[in-house]
């Protein structure tokens, strides 16, 4: 129960951190998504206290439910975002972070009630591993797409060359493209060992690696694409807008894939 | 209150005054010993900038005071009177607190909101403290200066943006490379605007600076200058792909630096950014090449629209600031009432104990019979009998200097009490 309070708390700070982040924007000031920065860890912090709470009450890490999933989801976004606030000074980011973790949350809180029990097949570490890899991986994409679209949007203020105010509120173009790589850099091989977990447990439970699931397949596609950006990034040495724009590319696919095939496929993903 | 403050500026004074007047830091620890000679005055800072010329003092008598410091600063410069009178602008009391107030937080400068004044008048404060001629008002004042700038500072944008073209530059590549350390430039045509660029740029440690000329002496030159490289000017495309930034001011007729070239050189940079800053009439570089992807163009006059953006910003800061300072002033004066009210309760407590002291020496024969005892409770009577008489008109003395501006009360018991 304690941890379904605190995750309450923790979505109504992340909301309010989003909100003064959006101050900071309309206001063109820096000072207040300082204050947001500072929100959001509160925010996190409280969020992670609801995490071992339930972990404490369950018995086992929480990662079976669509709520924990998305949960954890925002939780990775919000401790990735935040960590890198440390070595690049980007606060303003935040401004696009902070909204997507609280529609998550939103979504969470609203799956709350949902079935918690999972079946009997879907227990184990090599589960647990596979839902927090992947998610983890996912949600490192997920940031990189927030400093995607915010390198992109900088790019054009600079060269529009009218806005002076709203480019000197903008982290500069470097600080973002430098976490999209990290993001990719780091999420890439995590999202790599999230699905070689997941098709071990498959070969354990149904005897073979690969279902031809929709999931699997739209996920493999993905994972193709970022791997190809990764290259592209490392190997040939793409940068800036080319690589803002593939990586917010390559986002948007992945989830208009998953909820298209979510809505109308059959999959053994079908518990969340 | 009895503040004077009396100075120039270089909206009031030309050049050829405000340079005679200037005082170096030492001359003006040898003239504040001098300025408390004059018998009016008894504290003074004086700050000496290339901009302005400043003494503020608390006086005991205002008109006589503004004579003598008038004379002192005459005596600066051996310069004409009439003329000098001309630049002279005096303040007294709470205009001089505003006036002060407005120069801390340079709002009075000549590029509002650059940030040297402050540390000039803390520097100026020192060397009064350090002089020993401050005292519980200008202490105070001061103090109350520094943090009005701070406020400003931090609560508006006055000081937040480049208000010149080769700042502007710099601030616009921060914005791309995030941190300019280890960056190398290039500069196509040594001219006096690449040269203020490249130093601005080099104290933001930039890394190399490759300096081509048509007439490779001058390019040698301001190699020697900047702790550059001096490039053949022929040479400059092959050079292209190693630097980030680029600064054209050649006066070449036509585009010396063309889309092909650029974007040669974008391949063999593997696409990083490059940031091109044309400051040549007529331009240097193909309008054109900033359509490459990776690749920021900014002219001359892109610049200085930043530039007249950000003084634009500058002046809707500056009202905020004013407010600002508006209330300062009204918390400066609350506070110097409430000194103001001291010495009418310091003279009326006199008065009182003056008759008490009176009274007794009168009655001293029929009080000498008394016992020593006797006599300490009479004397003790009397003192408790004016205190109580006097809590009250001295509680209501106080409050009202907390609350009002002007002051009734003080002057009513000033009257008829004949302090």
């Amino acid at each position: 129960m304690m941890g379904i309070v605190l995750f309450k708390v923790a979505l109504v700070v992340y909301l309010a951190s989003a909100v003064v982040y959006g101050g900071s924007l309309w206001g063109r000031r820096v000072m207040p998504a300082r204050f947001a920065t500072g929100l959001m860890f509160a925010a996190l912090v409280i969020h992670t206290a609801s995490f071992l709470s339930r972990w404490l009450a369950e018995g086992m890490i929480p990662a079976i439910s669509l709520y924990d999933v998305l949960s954890f989801f925002a939780w990775v976004m919000a401790a990735s975002y935040l960590l890198m606030q440390l070595r690049t000074k980007t606060r303003v980011l935040g401004a696009f972070v902070a909204p997507v973790i609280s529609v998550i949350m939103v979504i969470a809180s609203v799956e709350l009630g949902g079935r918690v029990g999972a079946s009997a097949i879907l227990k184990g570490y090599l589960v647990t591993a596979h839902v927090m890899l992947s998610i983890t991986g996912e949600a490192l994409f997920a940031v990189a797409s927030c400093a995607g679209i915010m390198y992109l949007l900088q790019d054009n203020l600079i060269r529009q060359k009218k806005e002076g105010s709203l480019i000197r509120l903008f982290p500069s173009l470097r600080d973002l493209d430098r976490i999209n790589y990290l993001c990719l850099f780091w999420g890439f091989p995590l999202l790599t060992l999230g699905i070689l977990a997941g098709s071990f447990w498959a070969r354990i439970v149904w005897g073979s690696h690969w279902q031809w699931d929709s999931k699997q397949v739209w996920t493999l596609l993905a994972w193709g694409l970022y791997a190809f950006l990764l290259h592209q990034r490392i190997v040939i040495g793409w940068q800036g807008r080319k690589a803002a724009r593939w990586s917010l590319m390559v986002f948007t696919a992945l989830a208009v894939l998953l909820i298209v095939g979510k809505l109308f496929f059959q999959t053994a993903h079908d518990f969340m | 209150m009895q503040l004077v403050l009396i100075g120039m500026n270089h909206k009031t004074a030309p050049l050829e005054i405000r340079e005679r007047l200037q005082l170096s830091s030492g001359d003006v620890e040898r003239a504040l010993p001098e300025l408390m000679r004059l018998t009016e005055i008894r504290e003074a800072i004086c700050l000496s900038t290339c901009n302005r010329v400043e003494v503020i003092s608390r006086v005991t008598d205002g008109e006589q005071a503004v004579a003598g410091l008038k004379s002192f600063i005459y005596g600066q410069g051996n310069l004409d009177i009439a003329e000098l009178e001309r630049c002279l602008y005096v303040y007294r009391d709470l205009e001089a607190v505003r006036h002060l107030f407005r120069v801390t937080s340079s709002l009075d400068s000549m590029v509002m909101g650059e940030p040297q004044i402050l540390g000039q008048m803390k520097e100026a404060y020192r060397t009064a403290v350090d002089q020993r001629t401050t005292g519980v008002l200008l202490n105070r004042l001061s103090h109350h200066a520094f943090l009005v700038a701070k406020r400003v500072r931090t609560e508006t944008g006055i000081a937040g943006n480049a208000v010149s073209v080769s700042y502007a530059a710099v601030e616009l590549a921060k914005k791309i490379f995030g941190n300019l350390k280890g960056k190398s430039v290039l500069l196509i045509g040594a001219g006096e605007m690449s040269e203020l660029a490249a130093r601005h740029l080099l104290r933001q440690g930039v890394g190399r600076i490759l300096i081509a000329n048509r007439t490779y002496v001058r390019a040698e030159e301001m190699a020697a200058l900047l702790q550059g490289t001096p490039v053949a000017f022929d040479r400059f495309p092959e050079v292209l792909p190693e630097v980030d930034i680029v600064i054209a001011s050649t006066g070449a007729p036509g585009y010396i630096l063309t889309k092909d070239m650029v974007a040669t050189a974008l391949r063999r940079k593997r696409d990083r950014q490059l940031f091109l800053i044309d400051i040549a009439v007529p331009r240097d570089i193909d309008p054109a090449a900033g359509e490459i992807e990776n690749v920021y163009l900014y002219n001359i006059d892109h610049l200085q629209d930043v530039v007249d953006a950000n003084r634009e910003v500058r002046k809707t800061e500056a009202t905020k600031a004013e407010e600002i300072i508006a209330e300062e002033v009204t918390a400066f004066e609350k506070w110097f009432n409430t000194l103001a009210v001291v010495p009418t309760i310091v003279a009326l407590r006199g008065k009182m104990e003056g008759i008490v002291r009176g009274e007794m020496e009168r009655s001293t024969r029929w009080l000498g019979g008394l016992e020593t005892e006797e006599r300490l409770r009479i004397e003790g009577l009397a003192a408790s009998i004016v205190n109580k008489i006097l809590h009250d008109p001295i509680t209501g003395l106080k409050e009202e200097s907390r609350e009002k501006d002007e002051l009734p009360y003080v002057a009513a018991v000033r009257r008829l009490f004949k302090l």
